[in-house]
């Protein structure tokens, strides 16, 4: 089933020089799938995302997320479309410093006015899942990094959405927390079925992906799928990038 | 959590943030509600009572424009407050829409954070208000010995007041928030982590205009004094144009100044002058706002208890009659002041022995059939020397004007005597003479309630051929009168024989200068405590936005530290860069503060005889020394504060 679908989508930032971050972006995601977007810098991987994400209208095109275009809704009803069916996970995080960990992870439920005990329930199931149960009382200047991108994960989860958004989720961790929350969005891909959306600059991040679509000035410039092992996966993903004009040459083109 | 339990748990979480605001509300608040306690005081209504009229008016027309300003500013300063305060919760009221915050549901609870702050803020300012008042005006009443000071009474019209005022803003406020927070994108509002405003454009146009309005502010207020249009509109028109050319002169100079600064390298560039002009660019907007804000709220107060201190002067009372001691003695043929020698040796022995320089001279006037009094030349040209003035020549046939009353004085300086001869007819009508007036005198010498015309000595003798009262005047000057308050109890115990109520006719009468300054001092009281008041209140208004303003970016500015310092920066320079920040803050609002009231001062010289110089340096220097001795405590506090949480 197709979760999200995009057609010909296209956004112009207009200024003293006008200048198209996207032009006729064609893109499907079905249900159940991980996919990543990769791309270099100012290729208009974030824009993408943000459009997606319903923060940034575009010029041209349309969204359609779970047979629904965002853009048509209400103001109001685009809040509710927000909260239950859409989860985010920022680099830098954005957990509210004046809410515990916990409080922080309810946060979706509280805004829909869900009981006490459901939330309760459902905070105890994941974050035993996701292994930060000991930390649930912590405020968040006291918790580490990947703690922190962990909690933002609970959080986009909590309210089980159609879709999960990340953006550089690995961005501002140290190569063992990027490890460990790159396989907590794997696991919960593979157990729950939750449909997610990566932007990421990182090779390893994207190796994690069921598929990775790679775009270049605004527009589709390859899309790759996991075959059966991570190693060539992201040796795949290696050679995509120098074909892009990344840094890939840095690397072996031959590893195994 | 519901959804109350995490509005609540946002504030209370956040302490910091919101009671920085919650202050400055509450503070706000309570110099409102003060200013409208003093405003709608009973004993205050109407006119404040002073023995020159045109400080009367004055006085009436500074408390009404204090009002109009105090009532702005408190309320931009609560709007500056909101605004801080907003600018800091805006990448959350973000994340909170992203996580599916509806509008609606982002508006309820900024409502309800209005409110609760709101009626907090106005609760405990009101309280603090009422409590601030009552304790000044003790101590005022205290100090000055007044007899009859401000009672103290409970303020209906100004709690309703203040509370109506005060719902409205913070209604409006929680618009004003909506508002804010409406613009702009989602992903705009995100990233908005510490955007600075932008930089205000600078145009020569508005420099220009900003230097031009402030001197025709400056012209219209002179204007006001020198021609004497005592006109309401004339004065608060060059109060409301030296504003707005204060308001263009930060926003337009300071952009002009830094990047001037900017421009050239080795200034720029040269050590830690590179962080310091950067941080100045980077709250160019907030720092030209504040600086605009506290400098006209200390020219207000300045210029406030300047005029009171001008009204409570002993000069003023020395302007209206110039001797220390006066004593008149009634000789007619029958009844004869047979003491007036006694008395007169005992004062000037008493003089004598408490060591106070003094001159004495008398006069002895004769009246005429229209009612004016003469004196002799010889005598005037004593009286004169002994007051240090100009000694003048006549001829038969001449008279001068002299002046009796402050008013009298004014018009003859302002319009002549009127004509240019004078018709006098003596007391018995058998005798009269067209006289040629010379001039008008400058100054008071004679204080008694009559027209008075100094003729020579001839022309005197014609007059008061025939006259059986003799009245003469001794007169004292004494240039240290407001010490001799001791000795005039003496001497008015000595001459009266202690019994100063007797209904017997008594041939003479004795009074002081020293009595009557008391006396118009404890009817000018109220003013003084209203105007010490204003000003304090003002000056604290200042020093409070400066404070609020560090208070609330302390944390961005430990942020910016920490990671200078992690680049390498010692505690030495640390201290520059912050001390030169803090210098600037402190001191730049209080120099121009000092030019606005000098130009104040200078009008407010042309009113008064006496020198107001002392005046103004007194309170320039008095508002220096608190004002350095604040920086010092601020800059040792705050480099305490970042010593402590950045190396």
């Amino acid at each position: 089933m197709e979760i999200l679908s995009v057609r010909n989508l296209g956004k112009i930032y207009k200024g003293m020089v006008s200048y198209e971050a996207l032009s006729n972006l064609d893109l499907s995601i079905n249900q159940g799938e991980f996919v990543g977007i990769m791309g270099p810098s100012g290729s208009g991987k974030t824009t993408l995302l943000n459009m997606i994400s319903t923060i940034d209208k575009p010029t041209s095109g349309e969204i359609r997320i779970d047979g629904e275009d965002p853009y048509q809704l209400s103001q109001d009803k685009l809040a509710l479309f927000r909260r239950r069916e859409l989860g985010f996970v920022f680099q830098s995080f954005n957990l509210l410093n004046t809410l515990t960990v916990k409080e922080n992870i309810v946060l979706p439920l509280t805004l829909d006015g869900v009981g006490i005990k459901e939330m309760n329930s459902r905070v105890d199931v994941l974050a035993d899942k996701l292994g930060i149960t000991s930390i649930l009382d912590k405020r968040t200047y006291e918790i580490s990094g990947g703690q922190a991108q962990r909690t933002a994960i609970a959080r986009s989860l909590i309210h089980q959405p159609k879709l999960v958004l990340a953006d550089e989720p690995t961005g501002n961790l140290d190569s063992k927390s990027a490890r460990d929350v790159m396989e907590i969005l794997e696991e919960r891909n593979r157990e729950d079925q939750a449909t997610m959306m990566l932007v990421t600059h990182d090779p390893v991040a994207a190796s994690y992906c069921s598929r990775v679509i790679f775009i270049k000035d605004g527009q589709l410039y390859n899309e790759i799928y996991y075959g059966d092992n991570r190693a060539a996966f992201y040796q795949k993903i290696i050679n995509v990038l120098s074909l892009l004009g990344g840094n890939g040459h840095e690397f072996p083109s031959v590893r195994i | 959590m519901n959804f109350r339990q995490f509005a609540f748990n946002n504030v209370f979480r956040n302490k910091r943030t919101y009671v920085a605001h919650f202050l400055s509300s509450a503070f706000s608040v309570m110099i409102f509600f003060t200013y409208a306690l003093l405003a709608f005081h009973p004993d205050l209504r109407g006119a404040i009572v002073s023995n020159s009229t045109m400080l009367t008016m004055l006085g009436t027309m500074g408390m009404n424009i204090s009002q109009a300003i105090v009532f702005v500013f408190s309320f931009l300063f609560l709007l500056y407050s909101v605004s801080a305060f907003i600018k800091l919760r805006k990448k959350e009221f973000g994340i909170l829409l992203l996580l599916g915050m509806s509008r609606k549901q982002l508006n309820r609870m900024l409502f309800i954070e209005n409110v609760v702050i709101g009626a907090a803020a106005m609760i405990t300012g009101i309280l603090v208000g009422v409590v601030f008042s009552k304790l000044i005006l003790l101590i005022c009443a205290t100090l000055l010995a007044v007899e009859h000071g401000l009672p103290f009474y409970l303020p209906g019209k100004a709690i309703l007041l203040t509370a109506v005022a005060y719902l409205a803003l913070f209604i409006i406020v929680a618009a004003f928030t909506s508002f804010m927070t409406k613009k702009g994108t989602l992903a705009e509002l995100i990233k908005s982590e510490d955007k600075p405003k932008p930089e205000p454009k600078a145009s020569v146009l508005l420099s220009l205009l900003s230097v031009l309005l402030i001197l025709l502010g400056y012209a219209a207020v002179l204007i006001f004094v020198i021609w004497r249009i005592l006109s309401f509109a004339l004065l608060f028109g060059g109060v409301l144009l030296v504003i707005i050319g204060t308001y263009f002169l930060f926003t337009q100079l300071s952009v002009y100044v830094i990047r001037a600064l900017k421009k050239r390298p080795h200034i720029f560039f040269n050590r830690t002058n590179l962080l310091t002009i950067s941080e100045l660019v980077y709250r160019m907007k907030d720092n030209a706002v504040m600086f605009f804000m506290v400098s006209i709220i200390s020219a207000t107060a300045f210029t406030g208890i300047g005029t009171s201190l001008a009204i409570g002067d002993p000069g003023l009372a020395a302007m209206k009659n110039p001797y220390a001691f006066s004593y008149i003695s009634f000789n007619e043929s029958d009844l004869k002041n047979n003491s007036e020698q006694k008395h007169i040796r005992l004062i000037e022995e008493t003089l004598r022995r408490e060591g106070f320089a003094y001159q004495m001279a008398s006069y002895t006037p004769t009246y005429t059939q229209d009612g004016f009094a003469l004196v002799k030349l010889s005598e005037y040209n004593r009286l004169a020397s002994a007051l240090g003035y100009d000694l003048e020549m006549l001829q038969n046939g001449e008279t001068l004007a002299s002046p009796s009353t402050i008013s009298q004085n004014s018009k003859y300086k302002l319009e002549g005597v009127g004509a240019d001869t004078v018709r006098m007819v003596n007391f018995e009508g058998n005798w009269e003479m067209t006289m040629h007036i010379k001039k008008a005198l400058q100054h008071i010498v004679i204080p008694e309630a009559y027209k008075i015309y100094i003729v020579t000595d001839s022309d005197y003798d014609t007059f008061n051929a025939g006259n059986l009262m003799n009245v003469n005047y001794v007169e004292f000057v004494v240039p240290k009168w407001h010490d001799t308050r001791a000795i005039t109890r003496e001497l008015t115990a000595a001459i009266y024989n202690g019994d100063t109520n007797s209904m017997q006719y008594i041939p003479f009468q004795f009074s002081a200068l020293v009595t009557q300054w008391v006396e118009s001092r404890q009817t000018n009281g109220i003013l003084l405590i209203v105007s010490g008041l204003v000003g304090i209140v003002f000056f604290t208004f200042a020093a409070s936005f400066i404070y609020f303003r560090l208070y609330a970016d302390l944390s961005r500015d430990e942020e910016q530290y920490r990671m200078i310092s992690k680049v390498g920066l010692s505690r030495k320079e640390l201290a520059k860069t912050v001390t030169r920040q803090l210098g600037l803050m402190f001191f730049l609002p209080l120099l121009v503060a000092f030019v606005h009231s000098s130009v104040a001062f200078i009008a407010l010289q042309q009113l008064v005889d006496f020198s107001v110089i002392s005046h103004t340096l007194a309170i320039f220097s008095s508002f220096l020394v608190v004002q350095i001795i604040y920086f010092f405590v601020t800059r040792w506090r705050y480099l305490n504060h970042l010593y402590q949480k950045v190396m």
